[in-house]
C-alpha cells in the first residue's frame, strides 16, 4: 500500500486527526481495513481504541439487516475500498459524512454503544481536538502524530461516567504512559526506518559518487593492451611467424597484386628481426631487388630450417616466388593455432596481428554457443561472406580458448577440419606443383568452391595436447608461445607503472612477474590491486601478497620437462641466493607434481623410459644408478600402497621425482616421448599369457596338468620348437619314406595331438596385384597354431630354428587333423562299447573290405596321381606302425575344390566297377558285389578329381577313411 | 606324446628319482595317516608326478580319470571385506552391501579328487579360498566305508597366493580336516606363510642330481631302443641345470636331431638363455646410459615372453659372473640379491632388473679403470 510509505502532510494529518474521532467507528463497522490503513498512517488513536472496536464489532454487523438502506452504502464502500488507495482521502471525503449521519441515524437503535459513538456527534459540536491544550476545556489528552505534531484530545466525561467498563480497560493503556506504548513503538520504528532512510540513500550518493571513477578508470590490461604490433609483449620469433602467415593470406584474400605482399617482403619478414623494419614493409613497398631476394630468400632457407614447423610453409613459398605469379595462394596450413600458458598475450597478438593486416577479427569465445551446427554457420559466414560493414575489411576468424570446447564444442573442430579437408581436395585438382602431403590424388578440378577456407582462421588453446586438439594439430600450423623474457615484462610494467604513478621497484617486478610466470594479466591486475589499495609492491611479499597462484593444469609431459629440464634463470640465481631458492624450487616442484597424484606411476614409467636419452654426464653410471634405485623406490610404495590400501603415503611419490630431477636435470630442452614400451609390454604378455592359456587348457589334462604356464617358455619351448620341427624329416611323398622315418613321423603326429599343437594358414594374401608380383606368396604360409613359435622370436636374435618345409608342414596338417578325428571316434566308440576289448574292430569289420578294395583299385588306376591311402583297421594292426600316407601337394580342403569334376568322378568310378570286377584279388567277392551295388545306388557325397587328388566319397564314416 | 609324458612313473614304486620320498608316502598311504601335505621343490623336480603317484595310491586308478571343468562361480561378497584393492573401492562406492563376484575357475577333477589353481584368480583368490575351497572341501565324499572318507584337494601354485588368502587357508585346513586334504605345491616354501606350513606335513622334492638324470635318461633310451653314449647323457644333464624335464626334453631333441648319437653331439641350448648370454656380453661390452637403453628393450624382450623376471634377474648374474673377475663376483652377487628383493617388493620388475644391470656397468666400469688405467 502507498499509504505506508506516505507520510502524510502536516495539514492533511491535522485533519485526519481531527476527524478521526468521529469517523472511527462507522468506518471500522464498515471495513476494518481502514484500521490497518490508519495503524500503518501512524495515526496513534485507532490503534488505541483497538480494543473497543474488537468489544463493539459484532454488534453493528448484527444490525446490519435491520437498515437496508444503508447496505448499498456499505456495498458502495466496499467497493471503493478496493477502488486504488492513491485516493484513500477522497475515501475520507466521501464517506465521512454519511457516516456521520448513520451513525447518528444509529444511534437511538443503538442501546449501549460504545462511547466513541457518543462522543463523535458531540465532538463536532465541541472542540475536541486542538493543537493547544488551552483551546480545550475540561480534561485532555496528548497525542502525538508521526511527525511530531502535537495535539489535545479532549476527554469525554461520558464516556468515564457511563462506561466504566470501557475506561478501566482503556486507563491502563493511556494513563500511567503519556502516550500508549503502542504509538511509542511505533513513533521509534518510524525514526529508525527514516534513519535507515536517510543513511540509505546518502550510501547511494555515496556509491554513485565511487561509481563513476571506478567506470572511467579501465582495467589497466585492457588500459595498456597493445594496439600496435610493435607493442606486443610475446616472443618476437613468434609474432613474425603470425604475421607472415596472415600475410600469406593476402593474395588470396585481397586478390589485387597491388595491395598483395610481395614475396621479398615475406622474406624480409622473415628475415629481419627488428619488428620496426618489417613494419616498413608490411606496407607493400618491395625493398629488395630481386635477384638479391633470391640469394636471401635461399640464405634464409637455410637458417630455417631449423624451425620444424616454418619448413612446409617456406617451401611453398619459395617455389610460389619462382612460379612469379603467386595468383591466390593461401599458405600452406589454413588455420593457424596457437598455443601457450594462459595470460602470455596469445588472443591480443591474434587480435593485433589481423588488425594490422588489415583484417577485422572475429571473436569465437567459450562464451559463445559453440555447438556443431552453429560454429559451422558462424565459421562460413566469416570466412566465405564479405563484409558488408562500412570499413570493408575482411574478417579473420579467431576462435579462442578452443582447447575448451568439449562434447558440443567439439563442433567447432570438426567445422575446420571439414573446411580445411574441403579445402585441400580442391586444391590438389587446381596445382599440382602444391605441396601437398596426401598421397591420394584428387583430379577433380570442381573442389566444392561452396565450402572452401578463404580467410585465415586464428584458433588458440592453452592446452596443444588436449584431446578434442588431436586431428587439428596434424592440419594446423602451431605456434608455441613461450613466455617473454622476464626483463622484456618488467620494462613493459615498469613503464605502466611510470605511467599509472605507481612506485614500484624494478626488483620489485621482476619478483612479481617471476612468480606469474611472466603471466602479464595476472601481474597488471595485481599492480591495478596494489595500486587501488595505496600500497607498494613488497619484493619479499609477492608469493603470500595477494597475487593469486594461477590454476595452471600442467600436463603430464610438463612434469616432466619439469624434472628432465633444469631452468637457466634459476640456476643462476641459485648461485647467488644459496639455498632458499632451491628451496622454493622444491616447493614447486613438489607442488607440481603434486597435482598430478593420480598420474604418480605414469609419470614414474615417463621418466624411467626418457631419462636415460638425456645427456647427462655420468662417467661411472653412478647417477644412471641412483636415479634407477629411486624409481625403485618409487615403484615399491606404489605396489606397498597399494597392498596396505595407505594411499596417504602417496605424497611421497613427488620428493622421490625431485631427488631423480637433482641428479639428471639439464639445461638443453628434452625430447620427450610418451611412455610406450611399458605398456606395450603389459600388453602384448597378457596377450601371450592368455594364448598360453587357451593353449594349456587344450592339451589333455594328463599332460596339462604338469605342465604349467608360467614355466613353459623358460623350460620347454626351445625343445619343444626342436622336437616339432625335426631336420630328419625329407620332404617327400610319405609312401617314399623308410619305416624309420615313418615311425618318426608318427610320434611326431602323436606329439602334435597330445600337444594339440598344428599348422595354422597364417598369412593369406587375398591382393591379386601381389600374386602377380610374385609366385611364392601365393602359397600359403603356415605357421604353428599356439604360435608357440613366437615365443623364442626375439628382436635382434636370430634362434637355430629351422622351420619345416611347407610341403612337410601340410602333410602334418593334415595328419594331424586325421589323427585328432580318429582319436575322438576312437574315444567315442570306446564310450559305446563300453569296454570292448579292442575298441572300434567290430564295428569296422563289415566294411574293412569294400575298403580294401577301393584301395586297391584306387592305386592300380592312378599311378601318377595321389592317392589317399584309405588303410583299414587291419591294415593299421598289421603293420603295427601307422602307415601313413599323403600325398604332398595335398591341399587343404576348400569349399571350392569340389565343384567341378564331376564328369572325372563317374569316369572314375566307370573304371572302379570295371576293375573292381577284373581284378578280384578279394576272396570275398560275394560280399564285394552287393556292397558296390549298393554303394552306386547311393548319392555322391563328395567328388573326385581324376588324376590329382585324393577322394571317392560315398557315405561312409570319416572314421572308416581314416582307420 | 613327449617322452617327458611318455616315461613319467604313474605309480609311487616306479619312481626312478625320490624314491625314498615315494616310499615315505607309500607308507603314509597305507597307514592311512594321510596329514595335509605340502610339496615345494624347484620347477622340473618332480612335484606333480609324485602328487599324481600319490593320488594313485590313495585311490587307484579312479584318480586318473580326470575331467576338465572350467566353472563360473558366484561368490557374494559383503561390501566392508572385501575391498583388496583401492580401485574397487573405487568401484564399489556406489553399491552398499553385498555383491556378486564372478570368479572364472578351471579346475580338474575326478571322483576323488579336484586339482586347482588358486592364484589364477588374481587379487580375487581369497574369495577362491574362502568360498570355493571351503564349499568343496565341506561336502564329504559319499562312499564312507569309514576308510577313504576323505576327499583330497590339490593346490597349484600356493607361493603365489596373496597373503591374505593364505590366512583364509589355515581355518579351512583346521575345519575341514576330517573330509578333506590338502595337497599344496608351490616352487618355494618360503612364500607360504608359517601357518600353513605347520599345519602339513613339508615334503622337500629336490632337484634331481645329474646322477639321477643320467640313470632317468638311460632308462628312456632303453625303453625307446636307443643307445645314449654316456659323454652325451651326461651333458644333457649338466646342461638342463638340475631339471628332470628339461633334460628328457633336450635328450628327446637330440634324439630328433641326429640320431644315431654321437659323443660330442651339440645338446641345442634354450633359445631365452642364450638371448640372456647375449645380453650379458652387450653389458660387458659397454657402460653407458646408451646402452643401457639397449639392454632395456632386449629385456623387454625377455619379459614380454613370458619368462619370468626372477628368472631372467638370475640367469642374467650367472652369466655376468662367468665374464667376471673373481674378486667382483662377491660384489655382483650382493647386489643381485638386494634388486632381486627390491624387484619382489615392488610391481615393476624392468625397473629392478635395469637397475642391476646400471649398478653392474658402474661396478664394471669401475673396477676396469681402476685395473687398466
Amino acid at each position: 500500500m502507498d499509504m505506508e510509505t506516505d507520510i502524510p502532510l502536516p495539514d492533511e494529518l491535522e485533519w485526519l486527526e481531527s476527524n478521526a474521532l468521529l469517523d472511527q467507528e462507522p468506518d471500522l463497522d464498515f471495513y476494518p481495513p481502514f484500521e490497518e490503513e490508519e495503524e500503518e498512517d501512524h495515526l496513534p488513536e485507532p490503534s488505541a481504541k483497538i480494543p473497543e472496536n474488537q468489544t463493539s464489532k459484532k454488534r453493528p454487523r448484527s444490525n446490519d439487516d435491520d437498515y437496508d438502506a444503508s447496505s448499498p452504502k456499505g456495498s458502495d464502500e466496499k467497493r471503493s475500498r478496493k477502488s486504488p488507495e492513491a485516493e484513500p482521502d477522497e475515501d475520507w471525503l466521501r464517506y465521512s459524512p454519511p457516516a456521520a449521519a448513520e451513525n447518528s441515524a444509529l444511534d437511538p437503535v443503538i442501546d449501549a454503544g460504545p462511547a466513541d459513538e457518543v462522543v463523535a456527534p458531540v465532538a463536532v459540536e465541541e472542540k475536541v481536538l486542538s493543537r493547544f491544550a488551552s483551546e480545550i476545556d475540561g480534561e485532555c489528552i496528548s497525542v502525538t502524530g508521526p511527525g511530531g505534531d502535537r495535539v489535545y484530545a479532549k476527554m469525554s466525561r461520558w464516556e468515564m461516567e457511563n462506561d466504566g467498563k470501557r475506561l478501566h480497560v482503556e486507563r491502563p493503556l493511556n494513563g500511567l504512559l503519556s502516550e500508549p506504548i503502542n504509538v511509542l513503538i511505533e513513533r521509534v520504528e518510524q525514526e529508525a526506518f527514516t534513519k535507515t532512510l536517510q543513511v540509505s540513500s546518502e550510501a547511494v550518493s555515496e556509491s554513485v559518487h565511487s561509481n563513476i571513477p571506478a567506470a572511467s578508470e579501465q582495467l589497466w590490461v585492457d588500459k595498456y593492451a597493445p594496439n600496435s604490433f610493435t607493442e606486443l609483449l610475446s616472443d618476437e620469433q613468434t609474432n613474425r611467424e603470425v604475421l607472415l602467415w596472415l600475410k600469406q593470406w593476402d593474395s588470396c584474400v585481397f586478390g589485387s597484386q597491388i595491395r598483395a605482399t610481395t614475396d621479398d617482403v615475406l622474406f624480409s619478414l622473415r628475415r629481419h628481426s627488428s619488428i620496426a623494419q618489417h613494419q616498413k614493409f608490411a606496407d607493400g613497398k618491395s625493398y629488395f631487388s630481386m635477384n638479391r631476394s633470391t640469394s636471401l630468400g635461399s640464405q634464409f632457407s637455410r637458417q630455417s630450417n631449423g624451425f620444424s614447423q616454418g619448413d612446409g610453409s617456406l617451401k611453398g613459398i619459395s617455389e610460389s616466388r619462382n612460379k612469379k605469379s603467386p595468383g591466390n595462394n593461401p599458405p600452406e596450413q589454413k588455420v593457424l593455432l596457437l598455443c601457450g600458458p594462459p595470460g602470455l598475450g596469445k588472443t591480443t597478438l591474434a587480435h593485433v596481428a589481423a588488425k594490422h593486416c588489415g583484417y577485422r577479427a572475429m571473436e569465437i569465445n567459450a562464451s559463445d554457443d559453440r555447438s556443431s551446427s552453429t560454429i559451422e554457420s558462424k565459421i562460413l559466414d566469416v570466412v566465405q561472406m564479405n563484409s558488408v560493414m562500412a570499413d570493408g575489411k575482411p574478417k579473420c576468424l579467431v576462435i579462442d580458448e578452443i582447447d575448451g570446447a568439449l562434447g558440443e564444442g567439439k563442433g567447432a573442430v570438426e567445422a575446420i577440419l571439414k573446411l580445411v579437408a574441403a579445402d585441400k581436395k580442391s586444391l590438389i585438382g587446381k596445382e599440382s606443383n602444391a605441396q601437398e602431403a596426401k598421397p591420394g590424388k584428387l583430379s577433380s578440378r570442381k573442389g566444392p568452391k561452396a565450402s572452401t577456407l578463404s580467410r585465415p582462421v586464428i584458433c588458440i588453446c592453452n592446452d596443444l595436447f588436449a584431446p578434442a586438439l588431436r586431428p587439428l594439430r596434424q592440419v594446423a600450423k602451431v605456434h608455441t608461445f613461450v613466455q617473454p623474457t622476464v626483463s622484456r615484462v618488467v620494462n613493459r610494467l615498469k613503464y605502466i607503472c611510470n605511467k599509472e604513478g605507481f612506485k614500484a621497484s624494478a626488483i620489485a617486478l621482476t619478483a612479481l612477474a617471476e612468480f606469474t610466470e611472466c603471466d602479464i594479466r595476472s601481474c597488471l591486475n595485481t599492480l591495478q590491486f596494489l595500486n587501488k589499495k595505496k600500497e607498494t609492491l613488497n619484493t619479499l611479499e609477492v608469493g603470500s601478497q595477494v597475487v593469486g597462484r594461477k590454476d595452471i593444469s600442467k600436463s603430464v609431459y610438463d612434469v616432466w620437462k619439469e624434472v628432465f629440464q633444469k631452468r637457466k634463470a634459476k640456476r643462476e640465481r641459485k648461485s647467488t641466493s644459496g639455498s632458499n631458492s632451491s628451496a622454493t624450487d622444491f616447493d614447486f616442484l613438489y607442488s607440481l607434481i603434486s597435482n598430478r597424484y593420480g598420474d604418480s606411476e605414469l609419470t614414474m614409467v615417463g621418466i624411467h623410459e626418457n631419462f636415460l636419452q638425456l645427456h647427462y654426464h655420468d662417467p661411472m653410471m653412478q647417477k644412471t644408478v641412483m636415479c634407477l634405485n629411486n624409481l625403485g623406490v618409487s615403484d615399491s610404495l606404489v605396489q606397498y600402497m597399494m597392498r596396505t590400501q595407505q594411499m596417504s603415503l602417496i605424497v611421497y611419490q613427488p620428493s622421490i621425482m625431485i631427488a631423480i630431477r637433482s641428479l639428471i636435470a639439464q639445461v638443453e630442452k628434452p625430447n620427450i616421448e610418451w611412455p610406450k614400451s611399458f605398456h606395450r609390454y603389459r600388453a602384448t604378455l597378457m596377450e601371450k599369457k592368455d594364448i598360453l592359456k587357451l593353449w594349456h587348457n587344450k592339451i589333455s589334462p594328463s599332460i596339462s596338468r604338469h605342465l604349467s604356464v608360467e614355466s613353459f617358455v623358460e623350460c620347454s619351448v626351445s625343445q619343444l620348437l626342436h622336437i616339432l620341427s625335426p631336420p630328419t624329416l625329407r620332404p617327400v611323398a610319405l609312401h617314399l619314406l623308410s619305416e624309420r622315418e615313418k615311425d618318426d613321423l608318427a610320434q611326431l603326429v602323436d606329439t602334435m595331438v597330445s600337444y594339440s599343437i598344428t599348422y595354422k594358414n597364417l598369412k593369406f594374401e587375398p591382393q591379386p596385384s601381389m600374386q602377380r608380383h610374385e609366385e611364392a606368396s601365393d602359397a600359403p604360409v603356415l605357421s604353428f597354431d599356439p604360435p608357440i613359435g613366437d615365443f623364442v622370436n626375439y628382436k635382434g636374435y636370430h634362434s637355430g630354428h629351422s622351420g619345416l618345409s611347407l610341403a612337410m608342414k601340410q602333410v602334418l596338417v593334415h595328419e594331424v587333423e586325421k589323427q585328432r578325428i580318429m582319436q575322438e571316434s576312437i574315444g567315442r566308440l570306446g564310450i559305446l562299447n563300453d569296454g570292448s576289448n579292442s575298441e572300434g574292430q567290430p564295428f569296422l569289420r563289415g566294411e574293412s573290405t569294400t575298403e580294401l578294395s577301393i584301395k586297391s583299385k584306387a592305386m592300380t588306376a592312378s599311378v601318377q596321381s595321389y592317392t589317399v591311402n584309405l588303410k583299414s583297421t587291419s591294415g593299421l594292426k598289421e603293420n603295427g606302425s601307422k602307415n601313413l600316407a599323403a600325398p604332398c601337394g595335398l591341399k587343404l580342403k576348400g569349399p571350392g575344390e569340389a565343384k567341378k569334376a564331376s564328369s572325372g568322378s563317374s569316369s572314375f568310378f566307370d573304371r572302379f566297377r570295371k576293375s573292381s570286377k577284373k581284378g578280384s584279388q578279394n576272396d570275398n567277392d560275394h560280399l564285394q558285389q552287393p556292397a558296390t551295388v549298393e554303394r552306386d545306388s547311393r548319392p555322391f557325397l563328395f567328388k573326385f578329381n581324376e588324376g590329382f587328388t585324393n577322394a571317392v566319397k560315398r557315405p561312409v564314416r570319416i572314421r572308416e577313411l581314416l582307420l | 606324446m613327449l617322452w617327458v609324458d611318455k616315461y613319467r612313473p604313474k605309480t609311487l614304486d616306479k619312481m626312478i628319482v625320490h624314491q625314498e620320498i615315494a616310499m615315505n608316502l607309500k607308507k603314509l598311504v597305507s597307514e592311512h595317516d594321510c596329514p595335509h601335505l605340502l610339496f615345494y621343490g624347484p620347477p622340473g623336480a618332480g612335484k606333480k608326478t609324485l602328487i599324481m603317484a600319490l593320488l594313485k595310491q590313495m585311490f587307484g586308478p579312479g584318480a586318473e580319470k580326470v575331467k576338465i571343468e572350467n566353472k563360473i562361480w558366484k561368490v557374494d561378497v559383503s561390501f566392508c571385506s572385501h575391498v583388496s584393492s583401492f580401485y574397487w573401492l573405487i568401484f564399489q562406492i556406489g553399491l552398499a552391501g553385498t555383491r556378486t563376484l564372478d570368479l572364472e575357475l578351471t579346475t580338474l577333477s575326478s571322483t576323488h579328487h579336484v586339482e586347482l589353481n588358486p592364484s589364477d584368480a588374481g587379487f580375487q583368490d581369497r574369495y577362491i579360498v574362502q568360498e570355493i575351497i571351503k564349499e568343496m572341501a565341506k561336502s564329504r565324499p559319499i562312499d564312507t566305508k569309514g576308510k577313504k572318507g576323505f576327499k583330497v584337494l590339490v593346490l597349484n601354485e600356493v607361493d603365489k597366493l596373496s597373503r591374505e588368502a593364505q590366512h583364509s587357508l589355515r581355518r579351512t585346513m583346521e575345519k575341514y580336516s576330517a573330509s578333506c586334504r590338502l595337497i599344496l605345491c608351490c616352487n618355494s616354501s618360503s612364500k607360504v606363510t608359517e601357518a600353513v606350513r605347520s599345519r602339513c606335513l613339508n615334503v622337500r622334492v629336490n632337484a634331481p642330481t645329474e646322477e639321477q638324470i643320467i640313470r632317468v635318461l638311460e632308462f628312456i633310451g632303453k625303453k625307446e631302443g636307443l643307445s645314449l653314449p654316456t659323454g652325451l647323457g651326461s651333458r644333457i644333464a649338466a646342461q638342463s641345470n638340475r631339471s628332470l624335464r628339461r633334460a628328457i626334453l633336450s635328450f628327446e631333441t637330440c634324439r630328433v636331431q641326429q640320431y644315431p648319437f654321437t659323443e660330442n653331439q651339440a645338446v641345442p641350448p634354450m633359445d631365452w638363455e642364450q638371448y640372456v648370454s647375449e645380453i650379458a656380453i652387450d653389458i660387458v661390452q659397454e657402460q653407458s646410459p646408451k646402452r643401457l637403453f639397449l639392454v632395456r628393450g632386449k629385456l623387454y624382450e625377455l619379459l614380454v615372453n613370458c619368462i619370468p623376471p626372477e628368472i631372467v634377474l638370475k640367469k642374467l648374474l650367472s652369466e655376468l659372473l662367468k665374464k667376471l673377475d673373481s674378486e667382483l663376483k662377491h660384489e655382483v652377487c650382493h647386489w643381485a640379491a638386494y634388486y632381486e628383493h627390491r624387484m619382489r617388493m615392488g610391481q615393476k620388475a624392468i625397473f629392478h632388473i635395469e637397475a642391476f644391470v646400471a649398478k653392474f656397468m658402474s661396478i664394471y666400469k669401475q673396477f676396469l679403470i681402476e685395473t687398466f688405467g
